[in-house]
């Protein structure tokens, strides 16, 4: 069984509007995903901005209320507050945020911001709860003279990790990660993530790895689910995502990663510029009238891609995957 | 599971006396340090904080030593005495009462109704927009409806009205009838910094973590708009001792057996107080004027400690 069971979630805004302030329209944030979480993987959420995926990281920790569909752990759906109490919930799932200051409370000391999750569901006594803070600071790296400090009085990169250690303070069974590094620059950015990678090997934690930043999601996950307009669009390995891309979406995704081989500049352009005239031209073809992604289709047992399935087919052939 | 920690970290039990006497020596300071710096650092506040508690402790204690009744007999033989004359130092007024105790009396009245007004008022109007700011939605709007329709009560009228009708009043109830009007500013005030505070990652980060909704609000939204929460109070204790002081000058605050500075300064109503009995009302009035000005510096120097980028003491 898998960790996390996500079933058709839904998350929609209401939108108010006339004299009466009546709901006249919504906002479709997320709009019917489905997508299973393995014990131990790293599963990564792909998207540009505003295609929903911090949502559902929100959702799955509980933080966002859901419209409709289910969210499953243990057999129970989580998306119904009791339901999260009475397990727990937040014991065993826990969130890592974006903005590394902001995620800190600028009044409270490093102890105190580390202690809150030990605070709240393990109860222990002022020493043991002062030498976990202290074991946690060292598993992150960090020195024990951080403890009365302030986050203010740290960079990035350490506030970063602070974060981690808080979120893994009550050794979590999942934890979402929010674009964890994004704010971060590339030499700090691979300093996190390999502490990040380091824990789930010691501690065998499943991620929720929430990015935009394709070259990250490949350091990191074994799947990844490519997001847009809160619609799923491609679901596959990293093999199938990153060698035999299907939808137009993922297919501009990849090329937009930044290429450093300079000699080769001219092909990369090209080929940029094809994939392009591709999306321009076939638009139609790979969304439906609304604009809306497609119901996904399985190509092969690990693949799926949303497009009407004679394309799928026809597709994945023309990119020689074996048919399922 | 705590094994699991044992296992990957080199920290044991053994070291946790000499980590913890290392981190307390790398502690940053804390607040009431900061504050204190900042008073060192600028000398007209430290002067006016020692205005301020050294009068209010000098009216507390003094006061306990009067006794208000036999002081307020009139006395017909000391009428109008000049300051420096008979016993008198501050002189006397119409009724041959002694200014310099009917102002430590008084002042003792006035300040302990506008703590009693700033603590009440306060405190309610802070809980009032906290609870109101992060929660929103269904409960943010009856709370502002509410709040909406004391707003719209004709505050002064209301008050004159309440007591009038009220037979026996003293200070302390006179101290709930101010408090039921004056907390809606700060409410408001305190909303609207916790509408955005509310909004940011720690908050979310503290839900993950299974804190509370009133430990959120109190323990983690409070302490972070405690700078606001601060000039809020000193510039509304300010401005209290004048709520109490213009209704008593009306003639609807304190009754007349009473002293506050109130009274005292209605004396001024007459023309001839005014020109040539001077010291039935100057010394008062005076008296709030300080007062006021040095809560309004110091108001100024807690605001700068709150903000670390227009600090002036030494940095620790």
């Amino acid at each position: 069984m898998s960790l996390i069971e996500i079933k058709d979630l839904k998350v929609h805004y209401p939108i108010r509007s006339g004299f009466w302030n009546r709901v006249t329209d919504s906002v479709k944030a997320v709009d019917g995903i489905t997508f299973n979480i393995e014990a131990g993987e790293t599963y990564g959420l792909v998207g540009e901005s505003g295609s929903g995926k911090s949502t559902t990281g929100k959702s799955v920790v509980g933080l966002e209320k859901v419209t409709s569909g289910s969210i499953l752990y243990n057999g129970k759906d989580i998306t119904k507050k009791e339901n999260r109490r009475k397990l727990d919930y937040n014991r065993d799932v826990q969130m890592i945020f974006q903005d590394s200051l902001s995620s800190l409370n600028p009044r409270k000391r490093i102890e105190d911001i580390i202690a809150e999750p030990l605070r709240n569901f393990e109860h222990l006594s002022k020493d043991d709860e002062k030498l976990r803070v202290l074991q946690l600071l060292n598993i992150v790296g960090l020195d024990a003279d951080a403890l009365y400090k302030y986050p203010h009085q740290f960079s990035g990169g350490q506030r970063q990790r602070i974060g981690v250690a808080r979120a893994v303070a009550t050794n979590p069974k999942l934890i979402i990660a929010d674009e964890p590094v994004s704010a971060l620059d590339l030499s700090v950015q691979a300093q996190v993530l390999n502490f990040m990678k380091k824990i789930q090997r010691e501690f065998g934690i499943s991620y929720l790895f929430i990015s935009h930043d394709l070259g990250v999601v490949r350091h990191m996950c074994n799947n990844i689910a490519i997001m847009n307009r809160g619609r799923l669009v491609e679901i596959g390995t990293r093999e199938d995502i990153y060698n035999h891309p299907l939808h137009i979406y993922t297919k501009r995704l990849l090329a937009a990663i930044p290429e450093t081989n300079v000699n080769q500049r001219a092909a990369h352009r090209a080929s940029r510029l094809a994939v392009e005239k591709i999306y321009e031209d076939q638009q139609s073809k790979y969304y439906d009238e609304d604009g809306m992604a497609y119901p996904l289709v399985q190509v092969s047992p690990t693949h799926s891609v949303a497009l009407p399935e004679a394309i799928a087919k026809q597709l994945a052939s023309q990119e020689g995957e074996v048919q399922a | 599971m705590a094994e699991n920690f044992e296992q990957h970290s080199d920290i044991s039990a053994a070291d946790l006396a000499r980590l913890n006497q290392e981190a307390q020596a790398e502690a940053t300071p804390s607040t009431a340090k900061i504050i204190w710096n900042e008073f060192k650092a600028d000398k007209p506040a430290m002067a006016a904080l020692i205005i301020v508690v050294g009068f209010i402790v000098f009216v507390m204690i003094g006061a306990l030593f009067i006794n208000t009744p036999k002081m307020m007999e009139t006395n017909i033989m000391d009428y109008f005495d000049k300051p420096f004359t008979a016993g008198f130092w501050l002189g006397a007024d119409s009724g041959g009462r002694s200014v310099a105790k009917q102002l430590i009396v008084g002042s003792r009245n006035s300040i302990g109704i506008a703590i009693g007004l700033t603590v009440i008022s306060s405190t309610f109007g802070i809980a009032w927009g906290l609870i109101s700011g992060y929660f929103s939605g269904y409960i943010d709007w009856g709370m502002q409806r509410v709040y909406d329709f004391m707003m719209m009560l004709p505050m002064t009228m209301m008050i004159i009205v309440l007591v009038t009708i009220i037979p026996h009043y003293n200070s302390v109830s006179l101290t709930f009838i101010f408090s039921i009007f004056y907390w809606e500013g700060t409410s408001r005030l305190i909303r609207s910094r916790t509408l955005a505070e509310t909004q940011k990652d720690y908050v979310a980060a503290s839900k993950t973590s299974g804190t509370n909704h009133w430990k959120i609000i109190f323990k983690e939204i409070m302490p972070n708009i405690s700078s606001l929460i601060i000039v809020d109070c000193t510039l509304s204790f300010a401005e209290n001792i004048g709520v109490e002081t213009g209704l008593s000058y009306l003639g609807f605050g304190l009754p007349n057996q009473t002293p506050s500075l109130g009274t005292m300064i209605a004396n001024a109503n007459d023309p001839s107080n005014i020109t040539l009995y001077w010291w039935t009302w100057l010394p008062a009035a005076l008296e709030i004027v300080v007062l006021c000005l040095s809560i309004s510096y110091i108001g100024q120097v807690l605001r700068r400690a709150a903000d670390a980028s227009q600090r002036q003491g030494a940095a620790d």
